[in-house]
């Protein structure tokens, strides 16, 4: 009979045989495929060789890394804007709705079961030339005319991932506040510690590595985004996860297309994890 | 006899014994069909008489959203019976192995089908793929703001800053290019090709976007006029003609914005849609059917009336009296097809090298 341990390991073997067919086989998949040297679409039966052509065509057009850069530049911007507005709606969950939480909690996830492609699609109709915005601003006489800048440039796409991505920073932050001992509170308080400087001194330090994880799970899939950037970002708009999309349908070159998502993913990792050398959450939280 | 437990755990070893001898039995075509084609064209209006003649027929749809995307399915090892692109792209299906010849003399609609659509499916002499839909490419303009439009240059027009709508494809992007700057579209060399470049990457702002889906993200903003001048299929012009739709589907020609379709001085541009059936079909008799019967007056008839693309069937084009339609499809006026430029096969290189500028375009 299985022990407790081996029971445990039997059941976590769906789950992972699950992450292992269906994500790091895909991720090995498509850093095999960036090492072959087609230029159109893979004949799999075809024999092949290794080799660094696709990266090479990569190095010798700096138009591709410099979207990498703008994108990286984007997701950061989108991921901080997404962790400040998730900040004080996880804050009011977790210290202020009391009885009403799961009410407010169930508020806050109910986004989550509306079409993403219906959420941007929605923001086309706010940010158009006739939309909600544009014509608020008219109204009320702070614009003359419709802005063009609203929809279909670099703007709108951000303002527009901010918007999907505030639910789900709020979780991270909103999980790490209620694990905050309300005594250290209470103990502050007792000391003389104003609302303010227990908030700064207490709350916030400990509530920094669920900020931190909101900020990282927002920055890394916003890297690679490109539905939102097709649908609201014109021509200005154009992110680095576009272009592996076209590579992947538009010029059926997969090769090309692997090889830039796994640039992607390198670059991505590595930002990541010097990120978190350099903030020791630790120290920040003593 | 066996005893009554031994039969139960015979019982399961019999069944599967059985299914399996069932399932390796050859012979009749497996009752299905999978159909890689683009979004919109699953509607069943589109196939609608070989659902009528093969109701039990189950007819599956996976799709592709350009033709570099399909031809990279394809090769990928789809198990589509049959695949749906554009022409340009002909060669390759052949030169991959993945298509199988169409048997033409068990086609009943093969002869409402003229002689140069018939042409446009075959290599070296063998039909390979059966012409269903074509149309026009051309300019499509707002009056109120852009006086008569005679050429492509149109595009490049800074005066509609801000109002030009491009379709976002590389080899459509040299194809205007080669027309303009009189090209030749099947030779374009590496100094055009960046002269090309550079010249839609100075176009690039003048775009209010690029547009990928013609009825989701060109015709509603040719009607709402935040679109000028865009590069577009006949389809939006029709579009635009008929008018907004109401709730209950009823169509307001005085609410239409003023449209018009270019006849530049080089010449429109026409495009086929064929289909071919996958050279690793196990419903190679089915899948002839299905494209017989979508050449049918009524499945051709409804891309005309539903879609407003033209269909291959002759007899359905000659059959058309809504004069929107007859309009847009300029089917009064023979001139138009006398100076239309039907877009040329592409080659590999070209296909590598066109889609990798786009994507430099884009990137910039």
């Amino acid at each position: 009979m299985l022990g407790r341990r081996g029971a445990l390991r039997f059941l976590a073997l769906p789950p992972y045989a699950w992450l292992g067919l269906f994500f790091v086989l895909p991720l090995l998949l498509i850093i095999v495929i960036s090492f072959r040297p087609e230029t159109g679409p893979i004949d799999f039966d075809d024999p092949w060789a290794a080799s660094l052509v696709q990266y090479q065509r990569i190095w010798e057009t700096p138009v591709y890394l410099r979207l990498l850069g703008i994108s990286i530049l984007m997701a950061l911007g989108v991921a901080a804007a997404a962790t400040v507005l998730a900040y004080p709606i996880a804050y009011f969950l977790a210290f202020r709705a009391r009885e009403r939480a799961v009410f407010y909690l169930v508020l806050l996830l109910i986004p989550f079961a509306a079409s993403y492609l219906l959420k941007i699609m929605a923001w086309r109709l706010m940010l158009g030339q006739e939309g909600a915005i544009n014509s608020f601003l008219q109204f009320s006489g702070l614009t003359s005319g419709p802005l063009d800048l609203l929809l279909y440039s670099r703007a709108a796409v951000m303002i527009a991932l901010v918007y999907v991505w505030v639910p789900f920073a709020a979780l991270p932050i909103y999980a790490a506040m209620q694990r905050i001992d309300r005594g250290h509170q209470e103990a502050a308080a007792d000391l003389g510690a104003g609302p303010w400087s227990r908030f700064w001194r207490i709350t916030i330090p400990l509530s920094l590595p669920g900020a931190l994880a909101a900020f990282f799970m927002v920055f890394i899939p916003t890297v690679g985004e490109y539905v939102t950037p097709s649908l609201v970002g014109g021509t200005e708009g154009f992110m680095y996860g576009n272009l592996i999309q076209d590579f992947f349908t538009s010029a059926a070159n997969w090769a090309q297309g692997s090889a830039l998502s796994a640039l992607m993913l390198v670059v991505t990792l590595l930002l990541v994890a010097v990120a978190l050398r350099v903030v020791d959450v630790r120290r920040l939280a003593a | 006899m066996l005893a009554r437990t031994h039969r139960l755990r015979a019982a399961p070893a019999l069944f599967a014994t059985i299914a399996l001898i069932l399932a390796s039995c050859q012979g009749a075509e497996p009752r299905e069909l999978l159909v890689l084609e683009w979004a919109g064209y699953e509607a069943e209006d589109f196939w609608t008489d070989f659902k009528t003649a093969q109701p039990d027929v189950a007819v599956n749809f996976e799709f592709g959203t350009t033709d570099a995307d399909i031809l990279g399915l394809m090769q990928a090892g789809s198990q589509a019976d049959i695949f749906h692109f554009y022409t340009g792209w002909q060669q390759f299906y052949v030169d991959a192995g993945l298509v199988r010849e169409i048997d033409t003399t068990k086609l009943t609609n093969w002869d409402k089908v003229p002689a140069a659509m018939q042409a446009l499916g075959q290599i070296d002499g063998k039909q390979y793929y059966l012409p269903w839909d074509w149309g026009f490419t051309s300019i499509l303009y707002n009056t109120a703001h852009v006086p008569e439009v005679t050429s492509w240059d149109a595009l490049f027009n800074e005066d509609y800053t801000g109002h030009i709508a491009m379709w976002d494809d590389g080899p459509a992007a040299v194809t205007v290019s080669s027309y303009i700057h009189n090209y030749d579209e099947t030779a374009i060399t590496d100094e055009q090709l960046a002269s090309i470049e550079q010249e839609w990457k100075d176009q690039k702002p003048l775009n209010i976007h690029y547009w990928d889906s013609e009825y989701e993200n060109l015709c509603p903003e040719v009607m709402s006029e935040d679109i000028w001048v865009a590069y577009a299929w006949q389809g939006c012009y029709a579009s635009a003609l008929y008018g907004p739709v109401d709730a209950e589907g009823n169509y307001h020609p005085e609410d239409a914005p003023p449209v018009a379709y270019a006849n530049p001085v080089e010449g429109r541009n026409s495009w086929v849609g064929l289909y071919g059936i996958s050279a690793d079909t196990d419903s190679y008799e089915l899948a002839l059917q299905f494209l017989d019967l979508k050449l049918a007056e009524l499945s051709c008839g409804n891309a005309v009336y539903l879609f407003y693309y033209g269909c291959a069937n002759a007899d359905v084009m000659a059959a058309v009296e809504d004069p929107v339609l007859i309009e847009a499809f300029g089917i009064n006026d023979p001139s138009i097809l006398e100076s239309t430029n039907f877009t040329p096969p592409v080659t590999e290189a070209q296909r590598d090298a066109w889609t990798a500028m786009w994507t430099r375009v884009k990137a910039d």
